[in-house]
């Protein structure tokens, strides 16, 4: 511990072990974290809760030491943490189980769980003394996997316990998880939840966050509901409801519509058919587009909806299902990708950085990648045409400024996302696939994408949106599909959707929450 | 930039017109704009400070030397354009087209021996494609393993003989052919990269291979045959180090299977001191020109000044830490 002078009176035995103190954390422009705080006394499992975006990991990574907050403290028993080190939060006994794994698959059981504090005698592996800290450590969760098996070769489930059982070897005071039961089946889900209350009991400091809401009735004493990364509630579990606690983590008032509202009979034929698509993370999906109608695919992060438009489309592996597109009464079958985007599917990424667009490359460079075969003649490239073609497609989408020959990567990322769908926008696809089309976008470019794309679906365009913002997807969608677990687990038109629906089939809460 | 959670997209500063400030940085300047600087200051200095640096006969064999070199270097740009590093191969392709041009010209005639080759050629780039465009295999291994084979077949079938031109022939001649003060293989260097410039700024294909470079999957997800292009990319890189084989066969009008070693490094040297980027997506034929000019004016200066071969081998092996070095610490200010 550090020999700091204790600066708080909350040091007493029954003060909160883990104290946050109005955080604030703002990533360029946009506050992730605005002015929150919260305690956590020993033997309570504190639920986190909030739609994607809320605030709920950036709070977490402050808490542990990953992040150095803009203001405010953390206090580990009165004294305050080391802001932005790691280190000093182990030492103080903070243990964060991440929401990605981060186990090495290559090392053993025993070796990951040690890992970051491996036990030496003169910089020698100590094996004996290893082992014993890693079967300490699963006999007091209660797993028994073999030490030496390497981590690659256990299941998903198994590999999320020993990433806690890491966590629980460095007897902390305080354990954080973040969305622990992403990979669990139901009975794994329990067995992991009677296991946090175990640990409570024993003295620990739950901080445990999650979107399920029968998981935080099932185990927390508290619960604190952010929404824009600001603190909304605390309350104790017994004075509150599942349906308080979602209405509190959706919050708004549904806007008025901004759209003209768009008829049913508006819309054309079913252009886009796909039947019984699986592949990774996709078990077995049907969805139906039809021409000028905007479909919206709802669901928490990780439910298979990327996965599903992806296998869809061939971009990755499709293990069965057919997709049959059909324009001017003849119908093609989609085999793969490129046959995809040759047939008049357009497909804008969620990773606009790493998939979307070529960074280093300028505004003319992106919008020429696809539209190549128009932008010259006998694969020489014609750069009149390039640079009016580009012109007028940047001058669509509202580039600014509107300077084609400058580098991507030097626009803000609100621009960067209005070349990512102007790329497309010069193929006139039939269909064009949005994956997260706003994610870090301002909010006048936001509107702005929301009007072309609501100009596209006007002028025929079938249009697939996936999104994590509710509002966005009530907005943009004439009809919302929920996935869960690679699979459509409801339907909703636009009449019926809201974001209280929307999040009860997303989260699995139809039990405890009358839909 | 300072670290982010990758799950948030960031807009960072954003200034007033949209645009993220971007400050002046000299690493990124140097990286960029840094080997016209050196280039011409170099010129300089051996001008005013070398005794016999200029003179036609120190010029003419400036460029005979790097004119083999630099055949393969504007080549192999290709190849380090799309990110895939270097092709180690040319070493045994320069030996191949040069024993080939004057074994087989030897025993019937040139037109047989430049098809002859040229199809090795394509079996080259073809391997080396397929090796690591459509089986995703590490480029430097493949044709550090291709060059093995190539070397092996070419020691195996010429049991390590040195071929000789006869004295009057065609290779020969071409070897010791001026235009006006300029040797031919001058000649060949500039009309070589005057064609694979127009290939990289003006064709799809140039256009593709600086956008695989740029983001593999953004290229491949605009529906691009994306193997296609790396196989193309070794296929030019491979037509290059034929032809500098012929260049350098010609020149001293004997080949052995040992004639190019070290090619590989020395084009690689020119096409990174010249600024192409060995992250991909970033750099120019004419630039790798400029290169090959730099590092046969440097080499030049140092056996003008009576330096060792060792001291000359580890200044240009200085040289590359320290573009490479210069390449990514650009790479990461630019962000």
């Amino acid at each position: 511990m550090s020999d700091q002078p204790e600066m708080t009176p909350q040091a007493s035995a029954t003060g909160p072990v883990i104290e946050a103190r109005g955080i604030v954390k703002r990533f360029g422009g946009a506050v992730a974290v605005n002015d929150v705080s919260i305690a956590v006394p020993t033997g309570q499992i504190h639920g986190l809760v909030g739609e994607n975006g809320a605030g709920k990991s950036t709070l977490m990574r402050v808490m542990a030491g990953i992040l150095t907050p803009d203001e405010g403290t953390v206090t580990v028993q009165g004294s305050p943490l080391e802001a932005g080190s790691t280190r000093a939060s182990i030492d103080a006994g903070i243990s964060l189980v991440h929401q990605e794994l981060s186990l090495v698959p290559e090392m053993t059981v025993a070796e990951n769980i040690v890992l970051g504090a491996t036990p030496d005698t003169n910089g020698f592996i100590d094996f004996k003394e290893m082992k014993r800290i890693g079967s300490d450590a699963l006999n007091e969760i209660g797993v028994n996997v073999d030490l030496d098996e390497p981590v690659v070769r256990l299941p998903m489930a198994l590999r999320q316990f020993v990433e806690i059982a890491r966590a629980v070897a460095r007897k902390p005071k305080v354990l954080i998880l973040d969305e622990p039961t992403a990979t669990l089946t139901p009975a794994e889900t329990d067995y992991l939840l009677d296991m946090l209350k175990r640990l409570a009991e024993q003295g620990l400091a739950i901080i445990y966050i999650s979107h399920r809401i029968p998981e935080i009735f099932a185990i927390c004493d508290r619960v604190t509901v952010l929404r824009d990364g600001q603190r909304v509630t605390t309350v104790d579990i017994g004075d509150t409801s599942p349906e308080h606690i979602v209405d509190a983590m959706v919050g708004r008032e549904l806007k008025a519509e901004l759209a003209t509202h768009r008829e049913e009979a508006d819309f054309g034929d079913v252009i886009l058919s796909a039947r019984g698509i699986e592949g990774e993370g996709v078990n077995g999906i049907d969805l139906d587009v039809r021409a000028g109608q905007i479909v919206g695919l709802g669901g928490l992060v990780g439910a298979g909806r990327t996965e599903f438009i992806r296998a869809m489309i061939g971009a990755d592996i499709r293990t069965a299902g057919s997709v049959m597109l059909t324009r001017n009464g003849e119908t093609k079958h989609l085999r793969g990708y490129g046959q995809a985007i040759r047939s008049g599917i357009a497909y804008v990424p969620e990773e606009r950085r790493s998939d979307g667009l070529a960074l280093t490359m300028s505004v003319a460079d992106n919008i020429t990648l696809p539209n190549r075969g128009v932008l010259s003649n006998l694969n020489v490239l014609a750069p009149s045409k390039i640079v009016s073609f580009s012109k007028a497609l940047a001058e669509k989408v509202g580039l600014r400024p509107p300077k084609i020959e400058l580098l991507v990567g030097d626009f803000s990322g609100g621009n960067q996302q209005k070349v990512a769908l102007a790329k497309w926008l010069g193929r006139e696809p039939d269909v064009i696939i949005l994956d997260e089309p706003t994610r870090g976008v301002d909010v006048g470019a936001k509107a702005e994408i929301h009007r072309l794309v609501r100009d596209l679906a006007d002028n025929g365009t079938a249009v697939i949106v996936v999104s994590s913002d509710l509002p966005e997807l009530l907005e943009l969608s004439d009809v919302i599909h929920v996935v869960r677990d690679g699979r459509i687990v409801g339907t909703l038109p636009r009449e019926v959707a809201d974001e209280t629906s929307v999040m009860t089939l997303a989260s699995g809460g139809s039990g405890l929450i009358g839909a | 930039m300072t670290e982010q959670p990758e799950a948030m997209d960031v807009p960072g500063r954003v200034a007033e017109d949209g645009l993220e400030q971007s400050e002046f940085n000299l690493v990124v300047w140097l990286s960029s704009r840094g080997i016209f600087v050196f280039t011409a200051l170099l010129i300089l200095v051996a001008a005013i400070f070398i005794d016999g640096f200029v003179s036609l006969n120190n010029i003419t064999d400036v460029f005979n030397r790097a004119a083999p070199i630099g055949i393969v270097a504007v080549g192999m740009t290709f190849v380090v354009i799309t990110g895939n590093y270097l092709d180690l191969s040319v070493v045994a392709q320069v030996a191949t087209a040069a024993v080939v041009m004057i074994a087989v010209s030897n025993e019937s005639n040139l037109f047989l021996a430049t098809g002859l080759a040229f199809l090795i050629a394509l079996v080259y780039g073809v391997v080396n494609g397929v090796a690591v465009g459509v089986f995703k295999a590490n480029a430097v291994i493949v044709t550090l393993s291709t060059t093995f084979i190539g070397l092996g077949v070419l020691r195996w079938l010429s049991g390590g003989s040195i071929y000789f031109g006869p004295q009057d022939g065609p290779i020969r001649q071409f070897g010791l052919a001026k235009l006006g003060p300029f040797p031919l293989s001058m000649l060949v260097l500039f009309t070589m990269t005057i064609l694979l410039s127009l290939v990289l700024n003006r064709t799809t294909f140039g256009f593709l291979v600086k956008s695989f470079g740029s983001n593999r999957a953004a290229t491949r997800l605009a529906g691009v045959n994306t193997p296609g292009v790396v196989i193309g990319a070794f296929t030019l890189s491979a037509i290059g180090a034929m032809v500098g084989g012929f260049v350098l066969g010609a020149f001293s009008n004997t080949a052995v299977s040992a004639m190019s070693t070290g090619y590989d490094f020395r084009a690689l040297a020119a096409i990174i001191v010249g600024g192409t980027s060995v992250f991909g997506g970033r750099g120019s034929v004419a630039r790798t020109l400029l290169g090959v000019v730099f590092v046969s004016v440097l080499t030049n200066i140092m056996v003008l000044s009576g330096l060792s071969f060792g001291v000359q081998q580890m200044v240009i092996g200085a040289l590359i830490v320290a573009a490479v070095s210069a390449d990514s610490l650009a790479r990461r200010a630019a962000g």
